[in-house]
């Protein structure tokens, strides 16, 4: 028993070395330039323009639901609508978008990287790519990471707009609130947008580099490579609510509460 | 620290290597000649593969040591093993080919990287690489389009654009049909015999080992059982290489699995 547990703590710790190799390594391959400029636009499109319709169905939806639950709830207490949509879209720039952009795109994106990786190295490519005097990392992960910071951002920002707009007509229709009043975006202040920058580029890194760490763990076959993918939603998913939480106090602290 | 340095032109002394603390190699020794195309044989998950990527660090050694040349290589740090990837090639199990990249593109990768030359001049050389396997008119096609032995194929003429002193081949025939098993074999012959190429084949192909091999190396219970010439091991009184080269599912051989 105590065997198995020491074994579980000595392999995380060696699971968590791995995956600060691989960041670190990533980052390095970003400063000297690792990766090929025509694998980055390949990865932005990928990654940025094939999620864009996921983005905006899951986001949409979800700002429905809870534009109305909102509703819903302000009714039965005060029935003053005039501060919802104000309030929506703060919470929208500070947290929603790009955390819910964030998840799907764990799902989505991490599942894919993960899943492609670790295909590659069950078949020996990511060994013939070192025979063949490239970095693994530097070809694969670098142009991910890049192509991922840049679009889990832009998609945050699209995602929250969409949620917010979702939401609006669902309160006008469902409420009768009138969308000069919802859409108002006066509570918006500078801090919630560097949040939502800091939030969207802190998860876009996460996610690819969780999910090429899983890819280069795969072992074996089929097998190896649906663990690997299994493995990378779980960690990506993870990944981004515990840098949300830790983002979001960092910001509750820096700025004396007054977010 | 003790002189063990070696006149083989690759030797493996006393390698260890263990998954998941199971060992696999106990202490194998193993010396090849420059020049000799030999052949590593053995059962399924004795180590055949894993020992030749010992050679060019694509796995670590637990113990022992390996040497290319009269230079240790096991210890070489990831960063100064690619002069050593430019003068030991490998050709992989399954071809290994980059799907998302033509053939041309696939043998200039190591052109781009290892010798540096240009996208145009690095394709220009490996449509001449291509053509020396017969596949120069698949230069522009990409791997899911072409069958086993072609990219098979291709894959060799990428593994020889650099010029390797030593090819490792990890199971070349497997797969194949007869005809294109042949034309691997003779491959692999004449890379010898015209080039001076030094060929470490991992294979379970009869007609190969007793075909092309100068000498053969069966690995057993982790060392290497007997190093022999093909007539030698043909004559060998040894029972458990007799129930190996004869294929025979009883006899004194132990076969883990089974």
């Amino acid at each position: 028993m105590i065997a198995r547990i020491g074994g579980g703590v000595l392999g995380a710790g060696r699971a968590a070395r791995e995956l600060w190799i691989v960041y670190v390594s990533t980052l390095a391959g970003v400063l000297r330039r690792g990766g090929a400029r025509g694998e980055l636009v390949r990865q932005l499109h990928a990654i940025g323009n094939k999620s864009l319709l996921f983005i905006v169905v899951t986001l949409g939806f979800i700002g429905m639901v809870m534009a109305y639950e909102a509703c819903n709830q302000l009714g039965r207490i005060t029935g003053d609508y005039s501060q919802v949509g104000g309030q929506f879209i703060r919470l929208i720039v500070s947290d929603f978008g790009p955390t819910l952009t964030a998840m799907m795109l764990a799902t989505r994106v991490g599942a894919g990287i993960a899943a492609e990786i670790g295909s590659m190295k069950v078949t020996e490519q990511i060994d013939a790519l070192r025979m063949s005097g490239v970095l693994p990392i530097d070809y694969l992960i670098v142009p991910r990471f890049l192509a991922s910071m840049i679009m889990t951002l832009v998609l945050s920002v699209i995602g929250g707009l969409v949620m917010f707009g979702a939401g609006g007509l669902t309160a006008e229709h469902s409420f009768g609130v009138n969308p000069n009043v919802f859409y108002d975006f006066g509570q918006v202040r500078p801090r919630h947008l560097i949040l939502m920058c800091i939030k969207g580029l802190a998860y876009g890194a996460a996610i690819p580099v969780v999910a090429g760490f899983c890819g280069l763990r795969a072992r074996g076959s089929s097998e190896g490579v649906g663990w690997a993918t299994t493995a990378a939603v779980i960690g990506g998913s993870f990944a981004v609510i515990v840098l949300d939480f830790v983002i979001s106090a960092a910001a509750l602290f820096l700025t004396g509460g007054d977010l | 620290m003790t002189d063990t340095r070696t006149t083989a032109y690759v030797e493996f002394k006393g390698v260890e290597k263990g998954f998941a603390g199971k060992a696999v190699l106990k202490g194998m020794n193993l010396a090849v000649d420059k020049g000799e195309v030999m052949f590593i044989i053995g059962t399924s998950g004795v180590g055949k593969s894993v020992t030749i990527k010992h050679l060019i660090g694509l796995l670590r050694i637990d113990a022992g040591e390996i040497w290319f040349d009269g230079k240790r290589v096991d210890q070489l740090p990831e960063r100064q093993l690619a002069p050593l990837r430019k003068r030991i090639g490998m050709v992989f199990q399954s071809s290994t080919l980059f799907d998302s990249m033509t053939l041309a593109e696939n043998v200039a990768l190591p052109l781009r990287k290892h010798q540096r030359l240009g996208w145009d001049a690095s394709i220009e050389q490996a449509r001449i690489r291509l053509a020396q396997v017969y596949m120069a008119e698949h230069a522009d096609r990409y791997p899911a389009e072409l069958s086993d032995g072609m990219r098979k194929r291709a894959a060799i003429a990428r593994t020889l654009a650099l010029e390797p002193e030593v090819v490792l081949f990890d199971e070349p025939t497997t797969g194949l049909d007869p005809v294109s098993a042949r034309r691997i074999d003779r491959l692999i012959r004449e890379l010898a015999d015209k080039l001076g190429v030094t060929a470490i084949v991992v294979s379970h192909d009869p007609p190969s080992i007793f075909g092309i091999a100068d000498r053969v190396a069966f690995l057993y219970r982790g060392i290497v059982h007997v190093v022999a010439t093909p007539a030698e091991l043909r004559g060998s009184p040894d029972p458990i290489v007799q129930q190996f080269i004869g294929g025979k599912s009883s006899g004194p051989m132990e076969t883990p699995g089974f």
